[in-house]
């Protein structure tokens, strides 16, 4: 009976996890650029849904798509002013320079917001519902569904409409795509601007369910990267189900070894895929 | 220009040593920090700057330094030079263990896998007895700035010579052909895997020795200061903004970037690292190629190189 709780917590965090990982894979698959800064766009979608819960009232949930028009002004504020000047140079240069963006969002989230824990709290944070003997938190259902209609949205954006075409037209072949009159400057844009919003909206469901601290960035950038590896680039519902994997081995590490050893797992089983499954690590870059 | 380098850097290193003798204890003090962040950077430089692999995990192998230091000190009462002999043989052990698995990634594979290192170090050390867990361990206590400062010093010079060596050497030509086309590498016959993990472990060898030193100069060890992750972000940040790649550059970059935050720390505690974050993205736009490049060949700085490096990979 615990196990399968723990299963079902893993499934439904592990839903979450991969819409951390869709907006990361979408920005990798298609502008060629680890984004070691994801992570911190997580946080300030969280901040975001936050302060328009406190300050201004609005329900999360409701505040989700706010937040994540705003993440996508922003990402494509950021790809058009700043990551489009160094996007044909080396890998190692975007590493870096991705890395050196999400030091400053980090340090400015910590001067904005302070260092203190958050979490976003509306009315029914605590509530649940059992089924099957299982308890079945609400909140945390919610995220799991929002997750899936974003994954459902980004497959119908890529695979059904005309911006999606030319989306996955830039990530095969940017020269073709440039001919067919794909303005590869304003794309990139929109396709990082669409990553900045699928991270918003995780960071604003993630408040929700753990803490909201200007430093979890970075091992949530590590997390999606994961998930982003294990799932593929190509498709959103791939990382949805990746997100899942990481999950539910998160949570049965929590259980029988340790929850401090959780991070040891991450990183072991990071290690292992690259390891185990390297021919399809190269290909998807 | 070329030819005055080297005597330029000699003089440069003799004036150091002398610091101690007429500088203030707070100079002292400053110059060991700057001088050990130098040796990082420098450290990180050998696999980093000519091999093209981006590690954001080096501060692991001064954590293992520091604790293999501290525990031989505090558990085995051993002199300090045994500590820091053990400190290097676990680094190294670290490092050979660490590379051989992930250092078959590639790119920007290798780069995320070492993200999580850091963390996972820490979360193994905070759970250890033998290393105090979360608790720490207290040094015995050393009251001597000069010592650690000439011992940083002496560090820094050895680094800065092995670099030296590599940058002129067979093995370095190796790693940076690595660098620039690591399949064109293995079919000139560069063993990649051998070369990488060969650089990761030299790298670690110098970054366990400043962590050692830090140790007993700070007499007081837990996880959260040996497994630093700032560390990471400034020997990157330093080594990148003086010149990834060239022997001198990382050098010049971390005095000037540790003279620049010691400034900046006194006047605003934590906008100090968000200048650091903002240096490194403008580093990156302007001078992908460091410091060492603009300044090599006595070029007048002007507008025009920025211009051009920003032409070269806009999209």
């Amino acid at each position: 009976m615990v196990l399968a709780q723990i299963l079902l917590n893993g499934i439904l965090l592990g839903g979450l996890y991969g819409l951390m990982a869709l907006g990361m894979a979408l920005v990798w698959g298609v502008l060629n650029i680890v984004n070691l800064s994801h992570g911190a766009l997580i946080m300030l979608g969280g901040y975001t849904v936050y302060y328009l819960f406190t300050l201004a009232g609005i329900d999360p949930f409701v505040a989700l798509p706010i937040a994540m028009v705003v993440m996508f002004a922003a990402g494509f504020a950021l790809q058009w002013g700043l990551l489009n000047l160094v996007v044909r140079s080396k890998m190692l240069n975007t590493l870096l320079i991705t890395f050196g963006l999400d030091v400053v969002l980090t340090f400015a989230a910590q001067l904005v917001f302070t260092a203190d824990f958050r979490t976003i709290n509306p009315s029914y944070a605590g509530a649940n519902f059992p089924v099957l003997g299982l308890t079945v938190p609400v909140v945390r259902l919610a995220a799991f569904c929002v997750a899936v209609a974003l994954a459902a949205g980004v497959w119908f954006l890529l695979n059904r409409m005309p911006l999606g075409r030319a989306i996955r037209a830039t990530a095969q072949n940017l020269t073709a795509a440039r001919l067919y009159g794909v303005n590869p400057r304003k794309l990139y844009a929109i396709t990082f601007g669409i990553g900045a919003a699928l991270a918003g909206a995780a960071g604003g469901l993630y408040g929700m369910i753990s803490n909201l601290t200007p430093y979890m960035g970075a091992s949530l950038t590590a997390k999606s990267f994961v998930i982003a590896i294990i799932g593929g680039l190509a498709n959103p519902f791939n990382v949805i189900l990746g997100g899942i994997f990481v999950g539910i081995a998160e949570s049965l590490t929590a259980l029988y070894i340790g929850p401090t050893y959780t991070d040891v797992i991450s990183f072991g089983l990071l290690v292992v895929v690259l390891v185990v499954r390297p021919k399809r690590a190269v290909r998807a870059a | 220009m070329k030819r005055l380098i080297l005597p330029l850097a000699v003089l440069v290193a003799l004036a150091l040593a002398f610091l101690p003798m007429v500088g203030s204890d707070t100079m002292v003090q400053f110059g060991i920090n700057a001088l050990l962040l130098a040796t990082l950077a420098q450290s990180w430089n050998i696999l980093g700057g000519f091999g093209g692999y981006v590690s954001f995990g080096n501060s692991v192998f001064y954590g293992l330094g520091t604790y293999g230091t501290a525990i031989a000190m505090t558990n085995y009462n051993l002199p300090f030079g045994v500590g820091l002999v053990i400190g290097v043989i676990l680094a190294m052990i670290g490092a050979a263990l660490v590379g051989l698995p992930i250092l078959r990634l590639r790119g920007p594979y290798f780069a995320i896998a070492t993200l999580g290192l850091n963390g996972a170090m820490m979360a193994i050390f905070s759970n250890l007895p033998i290393a105090g867990s979360n608790i720490g361990l207290v040094l015995p206590l050393a009251r001597n700035d000069a010592m650690f400062y000439e011992l940083a010093l002496g560090l820094l010079v050895v680094c800065t010579l092995t670099v030296l060596w590599i940058s002129r050497s067979r093995y370095g030509m190796g790693l940076i052909a690595i660098r620039e086309d690591e399949d064109a590498a293995g079919v000139m016959g560069v063993n990649a895997t051998l070369w990488k993990v060969s650089a990761l472990v030299l790298a670690s060898i110098f970054t366990a020795v400043a962590g050692g030193i830090h140790a007993y100069w700070s007499t007081f060890v837990d996880p959260a200061s040996a497994f630093d992750s700032t560390l990471n972000v400034r020997m990157v940040i330093m080594c990148v903004f003086g010149g990834p790649g060239t022997v001198f550059g990382p050098v010049i970059g971390s005095f000037v970037l540790s003279a620049v935050y010691e400034v900046l720390a006194a006047q605003i505690s934590t906008a100090a690292a968000l200048l650091f974050g903002f240096v490194i993205v403008l580093a990156v736009v302007f001078m992908p190629r460091g410091l060492a490049d603009v300044v090599k060949g006595g070029r007048a700085i002007s507008w025009r190189y920025f211009i051009r490096n920003i032409r070269e990979n806009r999209l």
